[in-house]
């Protein structure tokens, strides 16, 4: 028996709500590693051959009456998609910036992957919650008392 | 007939779009109004005179000759008979007659001429207003013409608008759809969190306590206290 006593104190929570809890820390856990995850299917409709066939028609005004047409195809070659949609994806244009980050800025670029996980492999990324180093502090119960 | 540019011969052939049509109109409308400003019917006159004018002329005058020749034989005629042929009188009255001849031959060419100078003149004046009125009808079927091609070309706008409007609701339910997909976890973990929400009201909280040999001490020190004191006070 100590001379001074003791005092305890412990939290309590019934089973379902601790499993909860830690389900949900859990999947947040994981949740929070997906990072980003890109889309590379079409984002824009290209224009229908009658949209083209009435710019063509603009050309042909403009050149009946002398005036100047426009040279060449402005915009690029759409990319037909499942199901015959075509049209533009932004996914190139997202790949090539995501390169230009990798190759300017190589830093950032890997300390910014290592918040998700590989793509390739699934694995965590360094600076996924799962990878962060935990001591645990706070597991001794509360003492006090004389 | 009046000269200048004839409208058919500038128009661009059957088949041309209607663009090329209307630009072709335009020039040949402009191109002849524009000559049309500075001219007048005179060049077209010569078209329209009478190639048998002179001839025409000439027969008048050879017949007012003949007339004029039978009347100074009747005048000698009757010069002889009076006894005055070859006198003064005589050549008085020749001369008066040959003068008469000479002014009827005169208003007869005079008369003829002004005839197919007027004929030529209407002919080719109604030429030049045929032209001009032809290139202002020119022009408005150019402006038709126009007209049609911008009406096709709106109608092939619009049309092809809604076909891409429908391809790109197409592919935004796609990509509503990947959303839906990627963003899978992320709603059910808003859902547990929705679920867990009302987990704090579970937690529960003991307090206990060991007494040490200094709360019995004191526990018996307080007994003590509470009996010596004498009844009444506090």
């Amino acid at each position: 028996m100590a001379k001074g006593g003791s005092q305890s104190q412990e939290k309590t929570a019934p089973a379902f709500a601790e499993t909860g809890l830690q389900q949900q820390l859990g999947l947040a856990r994981d949740v929070s590693a997906l990072g980003y995850t890109p889309y590379y299917g079409p984002d824009v409709a290209s224009f229908s051959p009658l949209q083209q066939a009435a710019f063509q028609g603009t050309d042909q005004m403009a050149g009946a009456f002398g005036m100047p047409v426009a040279q060449g195809e402005y915009m690029p070659a759409p990319t037909t998609f499942a199901g015959g949609v075509q049209g533009y994806s932004s996914a190139p244009l997202f790949m090539e910036s995501k390169g230009a980050l990798q190759q300017n800025a190589p830093g950032l670029y890997n300390y910014l992957e290592g918040f998700s996980v590989d793509p390739m492999t699934g694995k965590p990324g360094a600076q996924t919650a799962s990878q962060q180093p935990v001591v645990l502090e706070m597991q001794k119960p509360s003492s006090g008392g004389k | 007939m009046a000269g200048g540019a004839n409208p058919q011969q500038t128009v661009m052939p059957g088949g041309a779009n209607p663009y090329q049509q209307a630009a072709g109109a335009q020039t040949a409308a402009l191109g002849r109004v524009g000559q049309g400003m500075y001219q007048t019917a005179v060049p077209g006159m010569q078209a329209y005179a009478n190639p048998y004018e002179s001839q025409v002329v000439q027969q008048s005058l050879r017949d007012v000759g003949s007339a004029a020749q039978m009347g100074l034989n009747q005048l000698g005629a009757q010069a002889s008979a009076a006894g005055a042929f070859g006198g003064s009188r005589h050549g008085i009255a020749q001369a008066e007659a040959m003068k008469g001849f000479s002014q009827q031959a005169m208003d007869q060419a005079a008369r003829l001429r002004a005839q197919g100078f007027n004929t030529a003149l209407g002919a080719s004046q109604a030429d030049l207003g045929r032209q001009l009125g032809a290139a202002g009808q020119m022009a408005g079927l150019g402006q038709q013409s126009f007209g049609y091609g911008q009406a096709i070309q709106n109608q092939q706008m619009q049309q092809g608008a809604m076909q891409q409007q429908a391809m790109q609701n197409l592919i935004n339910a796609a990509k509503g759809q990947y959303a839906g997909y990627t963003g899978a976890p992320m709603q059910g973990l808003a859902a547990m969190q929705g679920g867990a929400a009302g987990l704090a009201n579970t937690y529960g909280q003991t307090t206990s306590m060991n007494p040490g040999l200094f709360n019995y001490l004191q526990l018996g020190a307080n007994t003590a206290a509470a009996f010596a004191k004498p009844p009444g006070t506090p």
